[in-house]
């Protein structure tokens, strides 16, 4: 009779730190020797769905896989899809664009930083985190309506203008969310127990990283500074400043680092759009005159736009754009193929934490059970958007 | 016990360390509570906010723009002898607002309802007569308006 | 003799007690996390008779005992657990004249039998057929390699100080001179990070670790010997808070002139001074996450043993000092 040494433990669905997915470990006592994810339980072929409906039914369609970080997805489809139209949407609905992708990144990195802290054990953490949400989405909600699935952006511009008061509840906003970051310092960033938690372990090298292809803040916290942002910007990046955050160490403290590091860089944007923004219409002029004239004078006075009849069957012309935008985990990748009809003929969306899963491979080799969660959180792995 | 000198010093660093963390905890005893007490009070959420529809039948011109806009196809036109007018079924719509948004008459408003329950899923498909009724508006008696503030990020007014 | 082990501080003082102690650390973590907490069970008071309603529903849940296990250890386990964690308070005397036996050998009595508890938490990860479980009970036994010896040794620094193993002869020798923690504040660090090992409170939750592990050896348990098994460490928890309150906070001193009046209320100031140790392991919950178990061995064997060792070299100073 042999004698089985390994235990193989399937953390599967239904375990309360494995997300929608599996984990398959082999372990050997405390040490794994082996270990895969499994994805795919929450595949719901958004892209065959999406040659069925027209282009701006999509956009709905686009945001729902990437609940937490639906801005930046809902804009790098409307960017390719405005490269196929030949259009540019005015520089107010520019600004207004990033303001709303910048606050959607605080309150996703919010939610990662969540995660993680319940995954180590700190329900503290947990509890602040999604709390400290709370501003940003009702924030977003006096600018656009709807609490976490705006569909705010669509070709031409935006659908709503700023709210009156806005500047000053933003302003108010990003000072609590400032004065909470250095309470998040003492009692889970630099918690000892955290840090003996988190340092060394995880570790992904910078010649790794570039090989196998992560995004996102795990590519920056191992030392590589490659943003979209600042690669290929666009809305209007080029005119902001700020810094790309990036660690030199690659483990999963650094990640952690990394991403408090881009909640304040967010709080530093925000506060120049608010400042910058500049007076104009938010929706293309080509646009606006194919709406009667009653309707354009309501839409100017209550400041929320309306659709020509055009949008229910916008007609592209023929070809294929791509672009790339900088979600709250990584680089988001939208290629669009059209063929002329009302319904692209191909569509492709590539999610950062679908490039991700590669790293759970990588960054576990030759630790111990317990760093599962630990490694897990840090690389803000969400299954529903890497399974689309 | 080899190394005195450097072990005092990690375990200073530690204990400062253990003593920051304690040290906020027992000051976060004394903040108050950021917890809105749903369903004993409402939130207020303002004059914009995206919930469920009602449809100005005397308004609208049947030009079928808000069935073809919908991107989970709850919208669907019924035929009544010479006008065709629209009905909904809540099961399906997803309040994104593209229909008020492209309706060329304004026939469509959105109220900010967004908690209503139903018994079956029967009662959630509406005809245009159904629609035109709208959600059902109640006086909630606790309304409070969600304030942000610098100090404690969100505070709730009654208003 | 009845009165001691079912009544005060036996049985019916702790179901109050960790009925209250369970309600309370869910306040009071609730209130650190800028939240309510348990709220709608008794309204106007915030909900305190929570407990009260889960173990109510406790009663009442359906016992599942799955196929593969040895059912006969899977339901003696946790009752055996719950007892053995218990049986020490009859060694603890709660006034000189109130105990349910006196000896010469108390202290030793009551660690002794609190070492014995791990065995059943072993067998309870062993007897459910779950791998999970297995991993969690085998946690427990390493934990108990880490807190054992630093704990033993630093009662040996106070034993050494009072020069008794009574606990009886070292509250009243604690009258006259100064109180344990103030003689020797590093034996009292050394027991607190012990006391934290042994009844799994954050950040040594390393048996319970609910996002690695599924609660640990509990994990197929359900209806009353659930309740039993997390009741167990609440009631090592009791144990030990009276324990340390009888050792280095003074026990009933400075009320032990009330013993004329009746036996046994200088009990209720080492009851009162247990449940301020109690409340204190019970916040490390809102501010810790949880350490890997070989950094908790670690821990264990490199600092809380050398600390505890100097504390014994502190205890002789004292001793040869005179300064008792």
């Amino acid at each position: 009779m042999s004698e089985e040494r390994t235990i193989e433990l399937l953390i599967g669905p239904q375990h309360p730190g494995s997300g929608h997915m599996r984990l398959t470990a082999e372990v050997d006592g405390d040490l794994i020797l082996k270990f895969e994810p499994n994805i795919g339980y929450v595949h719901r072929a958004v892209e065959k769905i999406a040659e069925t409906k027209t282009y701006v039914q999509i956009i709905p369609l686009v945001e729902r896989p990437a609940l937490p970080d639906t801005a930046n997805h809902n804009l790098g489809y409307v960017l390719a899809l405005e490269k196929l139209l030949g259009i540019e949407a005015p520089p107010r609905a520019q600004y207004l664009r990033t303001l709303l992708a910048e606050i959607n990144r605080i309150h996703s990195h919010l939610y990662g930083i969540g995660i993680h802290g319940i995954f180590l054990g700190s329900s503290t953490m947990f509890m602040w985190a999604f709390a400290d949400r709370e501003p940003f989405i009702e924030l977003a909600q006096q600018l656009t309506g709807a609490r976490m699935t705006y569909s705010y952006i669509i070709p031409g511009g935006v659908r709503r203008n700023l709210p009156q008061d806005f500047k000053v509840n933003a302003l108010k906003a990003l000072n609590y969310m400032e004065r909470r970051l250095k309470d998040y310092d003492k009692i889970f960033v630099h918690n000892p127990v955290t840090v003996a938690r988190l340092s060394g372990i995880g570790v992904i090298k910078k010649s790794d990283a570039a090989k196998i292809g992560i995004v996102g803040p795990n590519l920056r916290a191992s030392g590589i500074p490659y943003d979209v942002r600042k690669i290929e910007p666009y809305c209007v990046y080029p005119d902001l400043d700020f810094d790309v955050v990036t660690r030199e160490e690659g483990d999963s403290h650094a990640r952690l680092l990394a991403r408090i590091g881009e909640i304040e860089q967010s709080i530093k944007i925000i506060r120049q759009i608010l400042d910058k923004i500049p007076e104009g219409p938010i929706f293309l002029e080509s646009y606006l005159k194919l709406v009667s004239p009653k309707m354009r004078d309501e839409a100017e006075k209550t400041g929320i736009m309306k659709f020509p009849a055009l949008f229910s069957a916008l007609r592209v012309p023929k070809g294929e754009a791509s672009s790339r935008v900088e979600g709250g985990r990584g680089e988001v990748f939208y290629y669009i193929i059209s063929d002329g009809s009302p319904q692209p003929y191909r569509f492709r969306m590539v999610t950062p934490s679908f490039r991700n899963v590669i790293a759970f491979k990588y960054a576990l080799r030759g630790h111990r059970l317990a760093d599962i969660p630990a490694v897990y959180g840090s690389l803000d792995y969400f299954p529903p958007e890497a399974d689309r | 016990m080899a190394k005195p000198k450097t072990q005092r010093k990690l375990i200073g660093a530690d204990v400062v360390g253990h003593l920051e963390a304690i040290g906020t905890g027992i000051k976060y005893l004394f903040k108050p509570r950021m917890t809105l007490r749903y369903p004993e009070v409402f939130q207020d959420f303002g004059p914009n906010y995206r919930g469920m529809l009602k449809l100005y039948t005397d308004k609208c011109i049947s030009c079928t723009m808000c069935a073809r806009i919908c991107p989970s196809n709850a919208i669907k036109m019924y035929k009544t002898d010479a006008k065709k007018y629209p009905g909904i079924t809540y099961q399906r719509c997803i309040f994104c607002g593209f229909c008020v948004d492209i309706c060329p008459v304004d026939a469509l408003e959105m109220f900010g309802v967004h908690d209503i329950a139903y018994y079956g899923l029967e009662e959630q498909v509406l005809n245009p007569e159904g629609f035109s009724k709208g959600p059902p508006i109640e006086e909630k008696p606790k309304k409070v308006k969600p304030r942000l503030d610098a100090k404690r990020g969100l505070r709730y007014e009654r208003t | 003799m009845v009165f001691v082990p079912l009544i005060f501080p036996g049985l019916l003082t702790v179901t109050i007690v960790i009925v209250v102690l369970i309600w309370f650390e869910r306040k009071l973590t609730a209130k650190v996390q800028l939240r309510y907490g348990p709220l709608y069970v008794l309204k106007p008071l915030g909900g305190a008779l929570q407990m009260v309603a889960d173990l109510i529903k406790f009663t009442f849940a359906e016992l599942i005992v799955p196929k593969g296990s040895d059912k006969k250890a899977f339901i003696l386990a946790p009752i055996l657990l719950f007892t053995l964690s218990l049986l020490p308070v009859i060694a603890i005397p709660v006034s000189s004249k109130y105990a349910a036996f006196f000896s010469d050998l108390s202290l030793l009595i009551v660690l002794s039998l609190l070492t014995l508890t791990p065995i059943f938490v072993l067998l309870l990860g062993w007897a459910s057929d779950n791998k999970f479980s297995f991993i969690g009970s085998l946690r427990e036994g390493f934990m108990m390699m880490a807190y054992e010896i630093p704990m033993f040794i630093s009662i040996l620094a106070m034993a050494v100080t009072y020069d008794s193993l009574d606990l009886k002869h070292i509250v009243e020798t604690q009258s006259s001179s100064l109180w344990g923690l103030i003689l020797n504040p590093l034996a009292a660090i050394a027991f607190f990070g012990a006391m934290l090992m042994t009844t799994a409170r954050y950040p040594f939750d390393i048996t319970e670790a609910e996002s690695e592990i599924v609660i640990g050896p509990y994990t197929e348990y359900s209806s009353v010997i659930f309740g039993l098994c997390l009741g167990a460490s609440y009631v090592k928890l009791y144990v030990l808070s009276l324990f340390f309150a009888e050792v280095f906070l003074g026990g009933w001193n400075p009320f032990g002139g009330l013993e004329s009046l009746h036996p046994i209320l200088p009990g209720v100031a080492v009851l009162a001074k247990g449940v301020i140790i109690m409340g204190l392991c019970v916040f490390m919950r809102s501010v810790y996450p949880r350490y890997r178990i070989d950094q908790a061995l670690r821990l264990g064997w490199h600092k809380l043993l050398v600390l505890s060792i100097v504390s014994v070299v502190l205890s002789l100073g004292i001793v040869g000092l005179g300064v008792l």
